[in-house]
């Protein structure tokens, strides 16, 4: 039964790399910048729900902030930020995205406390259910399902609509897309929206699970989703997701194989060198930057 | 129908045409040859709206369109087969077709894919096919198809027999004829000089980004020896 726990912990974790992967892929594969300051998205995300949610008493109140305001935030940043660097070499834009990362990581320290914040409210956090010896708490069950929801939405958004369609014809060929009339502007605000959305989402589920926000909550996950999307293959939504769920799971099993010698995340860090070493061209390997 | 006057354009400070005057008459196929480099992939992607235009006008109907945004030109009547056909290659087949057409969503969908699917049946049993995963010429069925989703009342075709088997320029040349048929106007970038001339009505040659002939089919048929001459290209089985 230790080792069904230990696979929804992983897969868990998983989906919640893969909602917060997706946003920064999407930004790569549609402008090829490095979108660093994603990871301040999701601590904003955070931020929103538990603040939301101890002013007005109603988490879901917290998470249908989070998805309104980080969109705004998102393409916010694609206005202010990266429009006009576009025209430099793309390690630019990331030097920007690197600073604004580190400014409202002050600024959330300034603002909201060293410590952090944690819900007044949160029985979600603690409750847990039992299937047969298999221990699953709820917020593990909402990571999962908010995950399968999102992306079989998102599925359904890009291959049965128009938009959609649109999306990905202009990510596949920005000019000739534009020429049948796909507006570029138009599809960079939607990809930063989305991909702010969910990290906001993945966000406010990892504040649920921890019972935490602090200033440094976007920080390792950062780290991790940027070996992830390279895993994935630079651009590719489905190998981010299969990139996503290994490291979920390897991070689960390895900390009951080497856990007595190395942190959670220095495993997880160990296993994507390791994994970019045997496959620097990611799992799909269909793109190369 | 599409003037070009004194046109010149390029990319950044690079220029890559310059002072290009043409006249398309509507309803006719206009073909724009020369040697790799000479120009007219650039002068296509002008009036898309792709390159930087360094002087000179782009007339649509009399309409100047010169600055016109790149994604507002298709509402304008004015569609493209680009060069290596550049597919959405992660789209499906039916997928690039409901791109081509998404300046005019739902506007007779089913009506212009059965159109396209007349042309090239081939691509009616390859629906739901990856496009990427298509042969040459399929793969250029079906960027005429997608084009042609748009109902452009200009089709800009660049090197259209460009890595085809003969018989499917055939094929595609077919099409294009057809096409004028029923009023489209066309204008055509080839290396191929033969198989161009046998369709075009009008004549444009440029080299080193300028026009250095124009005439009328026949003429520039008439002339073909003087092609082989200053350009070299019109020996059979040269793409």
């Amino acid at each position: 039964m230790y080792y069904i726990d230990l696979a929804v912990t992983g897969v868990s974790f998983g989906c919640m790399y893969a909602m917060m992967s997706v946003g920064l892929t999407l930004v790569y594969g549609l402008l090829r910048i490095l979108h660093v300051a994603h990871a301040a998205v999701f601590a904003l995300g955070a931020y929103v729900v538990v603040l939301v949610a101890n002013a007005t008493g109603s988490i879901a109140l917290g998470f249908l902030a989070a998805v309104i305001v980080t969109p705004l935030f998102g393409i916010a940043i694609y206005r202010l930020l990266y429009e006009p660097l576009l025209r430099y070499r793309p390690d630019v834009p990331m030097i920007a995205s690197v600073g604004l990362l580190v400014l409202m990581q002050d600024a959330f320290r300034i603002m909201f406390g060293e410590q952090g914040v944690t819900f007044r409210q949160n029985a979600l956090s603690f409750t847990t259910f039992d299937f047969h010896g298999v221990t699953i708490s709820a917020v593990q069950i909402a990571l999962i399902v908010t995950a399968a929801v999102v992306f079989a939405g998102l599925h359904l958004f890009t291959t049965r609509t128009r938009t959609g369609l649109g999306w990905r014809a202009t990510v596949s060929r920005p000019k000739i897309a534009a020429s049948f009339g796909v507006d570029p502007v138009k599809v960079r605000y939607l990809n930063f929206a989305i991909g702010s959305a969910l990290a906001a989402v993945a966000g406010g589920l990892v504040a649920l699970l921890n019972n935490l926000v602090d200033p440094s909550i976007g920080f390792v996950v950062s780290y991790k989703a940027l070996a992830i999307i390279v895993l994935g293959g630079l651009g590719s939504v489905r190998g981010t997701l299969v990139a996503s769920l290994v490291l979920g799971l390897v991070e689960a099993y390895g900390t009951i194989f080497i856990g007595a010698w190395l942190d959670r995340d220095a495993i997880a860090f160990l296993a994507l060198i390791v994994l970019l070493m045997i496959r620097p061209q990611g799992f799909t390997g269909a793109r190369t930057a | 129908m599409l003037k070009l006057d004194h046109l010149s354009c390029g990319y950044g400070a690079v220029e890559a045409v310059r002072d290009v005057t043409l006249d398309v008459p509507a309803g006719s196929i206009f073909a724009l040859l020369g040697p790799n480099g000479a120009g007219k992939t650039s002068t296509i992607m002008a009036v898309m709206g792709h390159v930087d235009i360094h002087g000179g006008r782009i007339l649509l109907d009399g309409k100047d369109i010169t600055r016109r945004r790149a994604v507002d030109r298709v509402d304008l009547g004015i569609a493209v087969v680009p060069e290596g056909r550049q597919l959405f290659s992660d789209l499906t087949v039916d997928e690039n077709l409901t791109v081509g057409g998404y300046a005019h969503p739902h506007m007779r969908d089913a009506a212009k894919r059965e159109r396209v699917f007349s042309y090239f049946p081939r691509l009616a049993e390859r629906r739901s096919q990856l496009s990427g995963s298509l042969s040459g010429g399929e793969q250029q069925m079906l960027a005429i198809g997608r084009a042609l989703m748009a109902e452009p009342r200009l089709l800009l075709v660049d090197e259209l027999s460009l890595g085809l088997m003969p018989k499917m320029v055939d094929l595609c040349l077919g099409a294009l004829m057809q096409l004028k048929r029923d009023g489209i106007t066309i204008v055509l970038v080839e290396q191929n000089t033969e198989r161009a001339l046998d369709v075009a009505d009008n004549v444009c040659v440029m080299s080193s980004g300028v026009q250095i002939y124009q005439g009328t089919g026949s003429e520039a048929k008439a002339a073909g020896s003087l092609f082989a001459t200053f350009l070299g290209m019109n020996q059979p089985g040269r793409s």
